[in-house]
């Protein structure tokens, strides 16, 4: 991806690139300017941040009155202006030639003072070895001894909580925000370092490239009273595309569906058991944007103010529907048998491209690095991404996402050394589109990792393969889409956001960060594998319905009033 | 060291000499149990002590490992009485002292809590399952295998049967995904003749018996080496005495090779029936999401989804103590029953 794209995504990319499934991508990474920050600022009344521990057991936000000293002053660092301004909470892009010999330098003196760092990260697809080229290019440019420590992005979650009960905490801990369930906030508030004293007011300036993140994307890693995490800004406009083979819908004539009707009856045209050939995989997130479900990427998103009264996503006609229409998907047999195992698929990316099925929603960063992925290899395949319909053939009704999603976060043990370390890291990798640290973190060193072709980056086979999710994962820039390889999927990408984000608007608790207390924090829990549950036939939508009234008596109208009193004692972000 | 061998190697020669008889007429069991007792009797604790001496000594890093493995971490079970939160120091043991206590909360929540008794009836039903349909099969592949002759062939099958063994359960169940998935070679090969796919993989209804199916071909060629190495001990002397006295072959295995067994046979029992709980827990885990947890839970996935993932400890740690204590009841069950069947079982007082 590109810029940030590239940071962000391509981090995520890897997923795209080869592995995954379904994870990273439910979020969307891509990158918010600072355009849609300074949108939503006015709207947000910011709130006394709580104290730390207090945070813990009673839950807090980031939208205190306090946050406003925490919050690292914004200095932008443009170095060279974007093709795509950002519009409607879109990522800026770029799709003119990269000038690669004319590379800025963001970074003009090594920042770190060596040492080893070792960093645990989510990881979308096959992970390098540690010694590769491009690590040993990043940790030189960096002057530190980065080392990674990569789980599957999928089943991260899985790991986290174990991983920080231990003693043995790594230096630097990559927490995406929809893995904070459970204890984790706690986990977060009592295991990690105040970064304040490095970053707030002015001190980031020793750091210009963290100086140009925006403003709201910082907001949200203010976490128990405290600066404490390195975000990964992203766009507020939702990041799963249903992606579709392109190459294949022209040549059979195929329309790209604009209602929930159109796709059912184009998946039961497309679905050719015999021939191995199926519509879809899992629509869910599809079915959530079509019928307009509130968002369910982090919890605070899933409530909104309606009527006078907060409403979470779970107890709306809209979920039910979206989830009875990828039932019967399912049930229809236009769904790719793998998808039924969920979390347990293997890969859909080679069988994507063996057109064993032709649409599957996913992170927007896929739609890059597939292609870049089959490009020498399969030069018919062309992967797009559709707009996403409203069910009833109208406009959809989008929900805006976070303006970071993504947090790396230093050990509370480190010296203040190490955290220097950590900020010389997260420097490079948060250096903006147009530089050479860019350059290195997106594509990898010249000659190994990509080679240029008709003044074109091309990544070689090596850099498909340790050019992933790594080091973007630390920080990165304004959310940011440039493919110097593939500019036409960069202009597709941001033109795609800039009409999603017409249709986007913002819920009640949008940019804040969120800590809900720690006796609601498991309500939530069994809620997505009952979804999977229903859209595969296995269990019924009135036992959703069951599960909705259970979870209201067991404390989810208690959490709606602890909602309602953060939403009155800060106001509310919505539009 | 050497005095001490000799009465050692007479107590074996006696001791092997006891089985045999116990093997051909089991009424022979009380005279052993007697000479036994007045053998043990003979020695003080501590000239015992002494005798062994060197045994001991040799058995010293097992104990070692058995104590920090598995005695030390039963002190953790306190957290089943705390709404545990690890996260409040760096260290376990602190992070109890500063975690609440709460009584039995984390049981009271566990026996209201239907997801509970949904993976116990799973894992005793699938315990079941196996115990019809697995543990039978390696004692008949022993057979088998003890009845072929040569040896180069008996090596080979052997082998063949082992292999599965040492595949991780990943790639056991990508095999089988491949082979009978939704999209796999057996629902393909159906599809291009005219037939609808199976729905191997992915049907909650028939799940246990997938799991049931996996293990067989991962493990019941393994299960045969106790099974091998007992048949080996028989003496080739009782089935030229039996085939002499006109036994064909199957009363020579049902009066000489299953008696021999029998210990054996029985100790296993009463050994998966102490771990009846335990049903598999990486090939499960790997596979809940294909059927979701209504089918595929088992107390173990139980206990690691709230507790890993969930970060409610306490609370696993509750259903965890639960299963532990339950499994302690069943193997005392199951070794009074392998007595009273006339076995050793797992130990005898």
């Amino acid at each position: 991806m590109t810029p940030n794209a590239a940071s962000p995504s391509s981090g995520l990319s890897g997923s795209s690139g080869s592995s995954g499934s379904s994870g990273p991508s439910r979020r969307s990474f891509l990158a918010s300017t600072a355009v849609a920050t300074a949108a939503v600022a006015g709207g947000m009344p910011l709130l006394a941040a709580c104290g730390a521990s207090d945070t813990t057991s009673r839950g807090g936000s980031s939208g205190g009155k306090g946050a406003k000293k925490l919050l690292p002053s914004y200095v932008a660092g443009n170095v060279v202006s974007p093709d795509i301004p950002a519009k409607n909470g879109s990522a800026i892009g770029f799709t003119s030639k990269l000038d690669l010999a004319g590379l800025k330098t963001s970074v003009p003196k090594k920042l770190g003072k060596g040492g080893k760092l070792t960093v645990m990260s989510p990881f979308w697809g096959s992970p390098p070895k540690q010694d590769n080229a491009y690590y040993k290019a990043m940790n030189d440019l960096i002057g530190v001894d980065v080392v990674w420590q990569n789980q599957d992005g999928n089943t991260y979650d899985q790991k986290l909580g174990a991983v920080l009960a231990s003693s043995d905490v790594p230096d630097v801990v990559v927490v995406p925000s929809w893995n904070m369930g459970g204890k984790i906030p706690t986990a977060i508030i009592s295991k990690f370092a105040d970064l304040g004293p490095y970053l707030s007011g002015d001190k980031v300036k020793d750091y210009p490239n963290l100086a140009a993140i925006p403003t709201d994307a910082w907001r949200r890693c203010i976490i128990g009273g405290k600066l404490r995490g390195l975000p990964q800004p992203s766009p507020y406009v939702t990041g799963i595309v249903p992606l579709y083979r392109k190459d294949i819908f022209d040549k059979e004539g195929y329309e790209v569906p604009r209602s929930a009707d159109e796709f059912m009856s184009l998946a039961k045209e497309i679905t050719n058991a015999k021939a191995k050939r199926w519509a879809c995989m899992d629509m869910k997130w599809t079915a959530f944007q079509a019928f307009g479900v509130l968002s369910g990427s982090e919890k605070p998103l899933g409530w909104n103010l309606v009527d006078g009264k907060l409403i979470n996503r779970i107890e709306t006609d809209e979920y039910l529907e979206a989830l009875e229409w990828t039932r019967k998907l399912f049930a229809a047999g236009v769904v790719h048998p793998d998808a039924k195992m969920g979390k347990n698929a293997p890969d859909p990316g080679p069988k994507f491209a063996a057109g064993e099925f032709l649409i599957y929603a996913q992170n927007i960063t896929q739609w890059w690095s597939r292609t870049a992925e089959q490009a020498t290899q399969n030069p018919d395949y062309r992967i797009w991404g559709m707009d996403i319909f409203g069910h009833d053939g109208g406009d959809p009704k989008l929900w805006a996402e976070q303006p970071a999603g993504i947090f790396a976060f230093v050990n509370k043990k480190a010296s203040e050394a190490q955290i220097r370390n950590v900020l010389a890291v997260a420097n490079v990798t948060a250096a903006p589109y147009g530089t050479k640290e860019y350059m290195l973190t997106n594509y990898g060193p010249e000659g190994t990792d990509y080679t240029v072709k008709n003044g074109v980056p091309v990544k070689t086979t090596q850099g498909n393969n340790e050019v992933l999710n790594a080091y973007v994962m630390i920080a990165s820039p304004a959310a940011t889409i440039a493919h110097p390889d593939f500019p036409d999927v960069a202009k597709a990408q941001v033109e795609w956001q800039q009409r999603m984000g017409a249709f986007t608007r913002k819920s009640s608790f949008y940019g804040q960060m969120i800590t809900e207390p720690s006796r609601y924090t498991n309500l939530m829990n069994d809620f997505e594998q009952l979804e999977d549950d229903i859209t595969r036939g296995r269990k019924k939508i009135s036992d959703m319905q069951q599960a909705v009234s259970d979870w209201k008596s067991k404390g989810g109208d208690k959490l709606r009033d602890w909602y309602r009193k953060l939403l009155d004692d800060n106001g509310s972000s919505a539009n | 060291m050497s005095h001490s061998t000799v009465p050692r190697s007479r107590a074996e020669a006696h001791d092997r000499a006891d089985r045999t008889s116990t093997a051909s007429d089991g009424t022979t069991k009380t005279r052993k149990k007697a000479s036994r007792g007045k053998r043990t009797g003979k020695l003080s604790l501590r000239l015992r002590f002494r005798r062994d001496r060197v045994l001991l000594l040799m058995t010293l890093p097992a104990i070692l490992l058995l104590l920090l493995f598995n005695y030390l971490p039963i002190l953790g079970n306190i957290v089943a009485f705390q709404d545990y939160d690890p996260y409040v120091s760096d260290n376990g043991i602190v992070s109890m002292l500063h975690s609440p206590w709460v009584g039995l909360e984390n049981f009271q929540r566990i026996f209201a809590d239907s997801a509970f008794w949904n993976a116990v009836q799973n894992t005793l039903v699938l315990f079941s399952l196996q115990l019809v349909l697995f543990f039978p099969l390696p004692i008949a592949l022993a057979l088998l295998i003890n009845s072929v002759v040569r040896p180069r062939v008996r090596a080979l099958s052997q082998a063949i049967m082992y292999l599965p063994h040492f595949f991780s359960w990943v790639l056991v169940i990508a095999v089988f995904q491949q082979l009978f998935g939704g999209a796999g070679v057996l629902s393909q090969l159906l599809r291009q003749h005219g037939y609808d796919g199976l729905d191997i993989m992915t049907d909650p209804s028939t799940f246990k018996f997938l799991v049931t199916a996996e293990s067989v071909w991962k493990d019941a060629g393994w299960g045969i080496i106790v099974f091998l190495a007992a048949l080996a001990s028989v003496s080739p002397d009782l089935y030229e005495a039996a085939a002499m006295d006109g036994a064909g072959r199957w009363r020579r295995m049902w009066h000489v090779t299953l008696p021999a067994l029998r210990p054996v046979i029985a100790l296993l029992l009463v050994l998966r029936v102490g771990d009846a709980l335990t049903v598999g827990f990486e090939q499960i885990l790997l596979q809940r999401d294909a059927v979701g947890p209504g089918a595929a839970e088992v107390l173990d996935t139980f206990v690691w989804w709230n507790g890993v993932r969930n970060q409610d400890f306490g609370y696993a740690a509750a259903a965890g103590l639960i299963k532990g204590v339950v499994s302690l009841g069943l193997v005392l069950a199951a070794n009074k029953v392998a007595h009273l069947m006339g076995e050793q079982g797992v130990y005898k007082k």
